[in-house]
């Protein structure tokens, strides 16, 4: 059996394509009552230019992840262990989780290099500056350009993301505003410095279904027009299959299983996966059909299951094994991997039926 | 607005068990240090549509379209401006909710229960399981003392939650299990029509399933009648067998989920169904994308003609002028618009 912390080999040329690398990261909580192990172990690989989606349920550490890279975790989280490798602007590639959290060096990466679009636009937005201000603060932060310039910057990209008559809406505050069209202006002080890296987490959870249509339209849009990688923090499967390249499928913590959107849909390999699959309506479901619906619940935080961490909900479980046995990341082929049992032989072939309980 | 176009069952051998006529709710905006009103919210306007016994109807559209409030007309937690509510109470007598009282509404109102979207809300923090589930019982003498709390174990354990729980708190238990227990406080008095109001929206996809199928079983044991209040149409397309579609506080479009899914006839269904992902990345790109420019009309201010032709890809100068009635296309299928028999509109089927 391999060790966890197996590295996946990446050609050269791979290698420069790699946007950001996230290797074994653990964000624990040290709470009064006991460590809270949100992110235990999360790989994920992002290239230039492409979109990858986080998707787990409730708890299950998605949004924990995105706010490590970031760096704004708030306390008491930490980052126990892990690598955040981010090949910056200038070529260099630096471990964000080993910067200081308040240093200069993440804050200029911040908004500037990566920046981030929240699920409530209404909060996360002020609602006692104008939504021109907002935008032109990120800007005069990052970028060497006058009040005026950083202005008409600021018109330009409230034009971008559609809102119209852009000049006037600048000086709107961000309750005048409708959800998309708050989201919208968002996405505008989040692109306002062209980052290599947008992370949305959840950004149209909160949203219409035809307005989230439009505001997936436009991050797509974008993306194609600036060759920016998107890092997409969602619950939504549908949203999933609409805008992924590559998925990471996380459950209490970690990645069970990750690979291009076509084989997560349909080549999955992990129970959870394909029973997250099964559970969502389908149009071509017949009338009066039953969901599959996983049993039980995703357990309390602290106290999380030994072995598999899925075990004590798997339809698979294999006694005396998932639950003692940490399966470690297989690679499957390709960008194909997943930590499950069933798969931990070589030839990636399913465990005998003899030995399932 | 005329008042002949309401939708009637189609079928008139089956008695609706809620008939729905020409419902207006309307919420005046205040101004000023007088509170002088200056105008109306039109939340509902106009609204007709009637449930069979036994069957889901779904109330679907985007935030602001009055589907909540429909809902919430019908339990009464509003006395809606003007309109009918008729309510088969038996065999022989129709009531009509909307004019009755606090005092002649108490009976109805353990026929007629309500579950709330957000389970971490709609349960009071300070009070048990017991008290929660127990309360409609306890308050319309059903029972008391130990016959209360078997009652209640019953009754969770109907909804799949083990009656040991019964003094346990809300907080102790998960989103999941939060809206099983208010939908055990829904069945309590053996109620015949539920109103869920966005029911499912606040759950995790898995958990989400689990309670979906809860209610289908519940519907099929006790011959439960729902009125399913979704903005998620994937949901609502697995459990209705009816939906109607609101626009601006108006019913745009009724008819039979598969009809409807399947062969849209207003140009904003099938904006509604263009917009929902397909979980499927193959389909990505497939078939006719709509996407809606600019937002939902003001209900204090609607524009003037059709409400949606400002946003309709296939509005005329007939649309503009005059409002389109909501008329009969075919059995059970009810539609507003001026061209529903003209237009070749995109089903989910095309894409999917």
């Amino acid at each position: 059996m391999q060790p966890t912390h197996t590295r996946l080999d990446a050609t050269g040329a791979e290698e420069a394509d790699r946007l950001l690398e996230v290797r074994e990261l653990k964000t624990h909580f040290f709470a009064d009552e006991g460590v809270v192990r949100a992110v235990d172990g999360v790989n994920l690989s992002l290239k230039r230019g492409q979109t990858l989606c986080v998707v787990g349920e409730s708890g299950c550490g998605k949004s924990v992840t995105a706010r490590s890279i970031l760096r704004i975790v708030p306390s008491p989280g930490e980052i126990v262990a892990g690598e955040i490798l981010f090949r910056q602007r200038d070529g260099n590639t630096v471990d964000l989780a080993e910067m200081n959290p308040k240093g200069r060096e993440i804050r200029r990466i911040r908004g500037g290099e990566i920046s981030m679009i929240f699920q409530e636009p209404m909060s996360s937005l002020s609602p006692v500056h104008t939504i021109g201000s907002q935008i032109m603060e990120a800007i005069l932060l990052h970028l060497p350009v006058t009040r005026q310039e950083a202005r008409k910057r600021a018109a330009y990209m409230l034009d971008l993301v559609g809102i119209p008559r852009a000049n006037e809406q600048l000086d709107a505050y961000s309750f005048e505003l409708s959800g998309g069209m708050r989201q919208r202006a968002m996405i505008a002080i989040a692109l306002a410095c062209e980052p290599q890296l947008l992370i949305a987490d959840e950004p149209t959870t909160a949203l219409d279904v035809t307005t989230q249509a439009n505001i997936l339209d436009l991050i797509r849009d974008l993306q194609q027009d600036s060759g920016m990688s998107v890092l997409f923090i969602t619950h939504d499967l549908g949203v999933v299959a609409e805008i992924a390249d590559e998925v990471v499928v996380m459950y209490l913590g970690r990645d069970v299983e990750s690979g291009d959107v076509d084989s997560i849909f349909h080549e999955a390999k992990h129970p959870y996966t394909r029973a997250l699959l099964q559970s969502i309506p389908r149009y071509d479901s017949r009338d009066n059909q039953r969901l599959y619906s996983i049993k039980g619940t995703v357990p309390h935080p602290f106290d999380r299951p030994n072995g598999c961490p899925f075990h004590p909900r798997c339809d698979d479980f294999i006694a005396e094994q998932c639950n003692r046995i940490d399966p470690p990341r297989q690679r499957l082929g390709g960008e194909h991997s997943v930590r499950c049992l069933l798969y931990a032989t070589a030839d990636e072939a399913p465990i005998n039926k003899e030995m399932r309980t | 607005m005329n008042s002949e176009t309401g939708i009637k069952p189609a079928d008139s051998s089956v008695e609706a068990l809620l008939e729905v006529r020409n419902l207006h709710m309307q919420f005046p905006i205040r101004r000023g240090a007088f509170r002088r009103t200056v105008g109306f919210v039109k939340a509902v306007n106009d609204v007709s549509f009637h449930i069979r016994p036994g069957e889901t109807l779904s109330l679907v559209g985007e935030s602001g379209c009055g589907k909540t409030t429909t809902g919430r007309c019908i339990v009464r937690v509003y006395e809606p401006t003007s309109g009918q509510i008729l309510y088969q109470a038996d065999e022989r007598e129709r009531i009509d909710l909307a004019g009755l009282d606090n005092r002649d509404l108490r009976p109805f109102r353990r026929e007629i229960r309500m579950i709330f979207q957000d389970p971490f809300s709609s349960l009071n923090p300070r009070l048990s399981i017991l008290q929660i589930v127990g309360e409609s019982l306890k308050v319309n003498q059903v029972a008391s003392g130990s016959e209360l709390e078997d009652q209640v174990a019953a009754l969770l354990r109907r909804v799949g939650l083990r009656p040991e729980y019964i003094r346990r708190y809300p907080h102790a238990f998960s989103g999941g299990e939060r809206q099983r227990i208010g939908i055990a406080r829904a069945l309590a008095l053996n109620p015949r029509l539920i109103v869920a109001d966005e029911a499912v929206s606040a759950l995790d996809v898995s958990v989400q399933a689990q309670i979906l199928n809860l209610l289908q079983d519940l519907q099929e044991e006790l011959d439960l009648t729902y009125l399913f209040i979704a903005h998620d149409l994937s949901v609502v397309e697995h459990i209705s067998h009816r939906v109607a579609v609101m626009y601006v506080g108006k019913i745009v479009e009724l008819a039979a989920t598969e009809d409807l899914f399947r062969n849209p006839l207003h140009p904003y269904t099938e904006a509604l169904l263009s917009a929902v992902p397909k979980p499927d990345p193959r389909l990505r790109n497939k078939g006719v994308r709509i996407r809606l420019a600019g937002e939902v009309a003001d209900p204090s201010n609607p524009p003037g003609g059709c409400y949606f032709h400002p946003r309709c890809p296939y509005a005329e100068e007939r649309c503009r002028q005059e409002a389109p009635a909501v008329r009969e296309v075919g059995r059970d299928r009810w539609v507003a618009c001026h061209f529903a028999e003209e237009l070749d509109l995109q089903g989910f089927e095309a894409i999917g």
